[in-house]
């Protein structure tokens, strides 16, 4: 499969079609692929394929610095692809501005992610140019919501108690958002300081304020590739709070983001038919 | 000679610190993979042995993330003001390692400086620390690249060696560690080995040249354009100190605090205009690299990094310090000229 994205690569750089390659690369081996930028077509021996590949490149297409690069192909995995559908219905990219070359995958992580284990996008869909062979096959819905369903058996007062742990933990370093390919916003309101809109402190107290802010400014637009999680310094278990407002959108509205680029999002849209049940 | 103590001799003292009501502060799991230092509630979170060192420092127990600086209340032209409570418990940083202690003498220069820091030099007085000395390392420690080492004494008050077997050696460095292990210690003949450390693989003197003539090289773009500007390196290395200071107000009342910041957020620079001199992500990079290798040392005589490694530990995208300084220290071989270049290859070979 390196083999295949070297040369589609090269190809893509040499034909002037694009001027920037954003993959993964890997110096030392010892360490995880992590992210490259490349520019020339020298270069392409650079980019690696392994399934150590967890990173989500997808958060680099609306940096200001890598777009300055020219316009881009970009290595994505079935999960992270559905960002790219996202991006393009919210307006934060030109899809026909880039080339999206695809992996099959059958799983990352060392450990594997928790992710790969409800996998549905082993083949990458609303890509350009797929690379290698996987099956993709439909996956029980309830088994996506596995973690969160092991968590719900608890009391109410057991997952108060274990987010008041987890949460205590938080020290706003915002690696959660900064990895995130939907948290795009120019100016987060985690960092509106006139007024401030919530604490920024990383009190308990403002702590909950940003995570609960984050899952619902996420809800329906989370497409759950879980990077937050792995970026997340104090190994809180933010996946549980997307899982569950995932959970919402899909039950109450049949939508899963990032599946269908014509579908209307769900928090840009209303219908009179919708369900009413989840407003308590 | 040494003086030794046996693990569950330890294990009662951090009972009985706790029990007496001062606060410990050490290594535990969080979960079931994630080390981290926090305050424990019994010895028996303590974890101790054969991993490298915790993913994130000590600083939190001097500096912590958020504190209160004082109150305030506003009734019409009138504005009340009161101090915030200075912390009075005793506090003991146990098994800590050297790379983490070495961090305290560092941070002293700053915050002793143009101002001195109440909040910071308060626990200060009321800390001792006890280093654990290193039998393990990672890919990612380079304490001997920094002038630091497995049994490193800088920033300990004492240190102990594992011996087996669930004993230590222990020794004291200073009265405040003296006082903590009076009366506990046995005499012995037995002394504690250390692990060879991290090989030294950074020569710090081919990275301030590099710094003093290129603030403007093209490698900081080449080398830094991945990184993303969050906090996590900042937030989880033991010298990084920067902080913002905010209110929290509800209604008329009030307080002022300081938390965290890193100059690697994007916001960090913006001027009250909108103007923000550092615009672009390799130049927040370049920054935290000439703060720790240039202008720190210039202003206070050491290089702000202990060679924990941390950076590069908890950085979503694989960056941190090393990849950065061993990007120079290659440019530089480079311009040495083959030769030199070679010459440097064929060392790494030899090792
Ligand atoms: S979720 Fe699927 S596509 Fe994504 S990394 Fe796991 S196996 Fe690969
Ligand atoms: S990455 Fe973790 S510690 Fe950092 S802000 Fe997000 S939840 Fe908090
Ligand atoms: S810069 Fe990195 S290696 Fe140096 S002290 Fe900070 S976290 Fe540790
Ligand atoms: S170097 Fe890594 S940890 Fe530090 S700000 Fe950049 S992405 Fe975050």
């Amino acid at each position: 499969m390196t083999k295949q994205l070297h040369k589609v690569c090269r190809e893509l750089l040499e034909s002037g079609k694009v001027q920037v390659i954003i993959g993964y690369g890997q110096k030392d081996r010892g360490q995880p692929p992590h992210p490259v930028f490349i520019t020339s077509p020298e270069e392409v021996e650079g980019l690696v394929w392994n399934d150590q590949c967890v990173a989500n490149l997808t958060t680099y297409l609306t940096r200001k610095e890598i777009r300055a690069l020219g316009k881009p192909a970009i290595i994505v995995k079935g999960c992270d692809a559905r960002a790219i559908v996202v991006l393009q219905r919210e307006s934060q990219i030109d899809r026909s501005a880039m080339v999206v070359i695809g992996m099959a995958c059958n799983g990352v992580g060392e450990p594997r992610l928790a992710k790969c284990a409800a996998c549905d996008a082993h083949v990458p869909a609303h890509v350009d140019i797929t690379i290698g062979e996987a099956v993709s096959e439909p996956v029980d819905p309830e088994r996506r919501y596995n973690d969160l369903n092991v968590f719900m058996t608890q009391s109410t007062d057991e997952r108060m108690d274990y987010w008041q742990d987890e949460l205590e933990r938080c020290v706003r370093c915002y690696a959660c958002r900064q990895v995130c390919p939907l948290c795009y916003c120019e100016r987060c309101v985690a960092d509106k300081n006139r007024p401030v809109r919530f604490s920024t402190a990383p009190t308990l107290k403002g702590n909950y304020a940003w995570h609960i802010t984050r899952a619902f400014h996420l809800a329906g637009r989370c497409i759950g590739c879980d990077e937050c999680t792995r970026a997340c310094p104090a190994g809180i278990n933010l996946r549980l709070l997307n899982l569950s407002v995932a959970r919402a959108a899909e039950n109450a509205f049949g939508y899963r983001a990032g599946l269908d680029p014509e579908a209307e999002p769900v928090i840009g849209s209303f219908s009179t038919q919708d369900k009413e049940s989840f407003i308590k | 000679m040494s003086t030794i103590i046996g693990g569950q001799v330890l294990r009662d003292m951090v009972n009985d610190w706790i029990g007496d009501g001062k606060r410990v502060g050490g290594p535990g799991y969080v979960g079931n993979h994630l080390i981290l230092y926090r305050w424990l509630h019994r010895s028996d979170e303590l974890l101790l042995e054969s991993y490298p060192r915790p993913h994130n420092s000590i600083k939190e127990f001097l500096f912590p993330s958020h504190e209160k600086l004082y109150h305030y209340k506003i009734d019409g032209q009138h504005i009340e003001l009161s101090e915030a409570v200075l912390p009075d418990a005793q506090q003991i940083i146990f098994a800590a390692r050297p790379c983490d202690a070495a961090s305290l003498p560092i941070l002293d220069h700053v915050f002793n400086w143009d101002y001195r820091d109440v909040f910071y030099n308060r626990r200060r007085s009321l800390t001792t620390v006890v280093t654990l000395a290193c039998q393990d390392h990672d890919a990612h420690c380079f304490c001997t690249s920094v002038g630091g080492g497995p049994d490193d004494e800088r920033g300990s008050d004492a240190m102990l060696f594992a011996l087996g077997q669930d004993q230590y050696e222990v020794r004291c460095f200073t009265d405040k560690g003296k006082a903590l292990f009076e009366g506990k210690l046995e005499e012995s003949t037995r002394v504690g080995k250390v692990g060879p450390g991290p090989e030294r693989r950074l020569d710090l003197e081919t990275v301030r040249e590099f710094l003093k003539t290129d603030f403007e090289s093209p490698l900081w773009e080449r080398q830094t354009l991945r990184c993303i500007g969050c906090g996590a390196c900042a937030y989880n290395c033991p010298t990084c100190h920067c902080f913002d200071i905010t209110d929290e107000k509800v209604g008329s009342a009030g307080v002022r605090m300081r938390s965290w910041d890193s100059c690697q957020m994007a916001m960090f620079t913006v001027h009250a205009s909108g103007h923000n001199p550092r615009s672009r992500q390799p130049q927040r990079q370049r920054q935290r690299i000439y703060h720790k290798f240039e202008i720190y040392p210039s202003k206070f005589g050491e290089i702000l990094c202990t060679g924990c490694g941390n950076c590069s530990r908890v950085c979503p995208v694989g960056l941190g310090i090393t990849p950065v300084l061993t990007a120079i220290q290659e440019e530089q071989a480079a311009r040495a000229g083959t030769g030199a270049a070679q010459e440097a290859g064929r060392e790494k070979v030899d090792q």
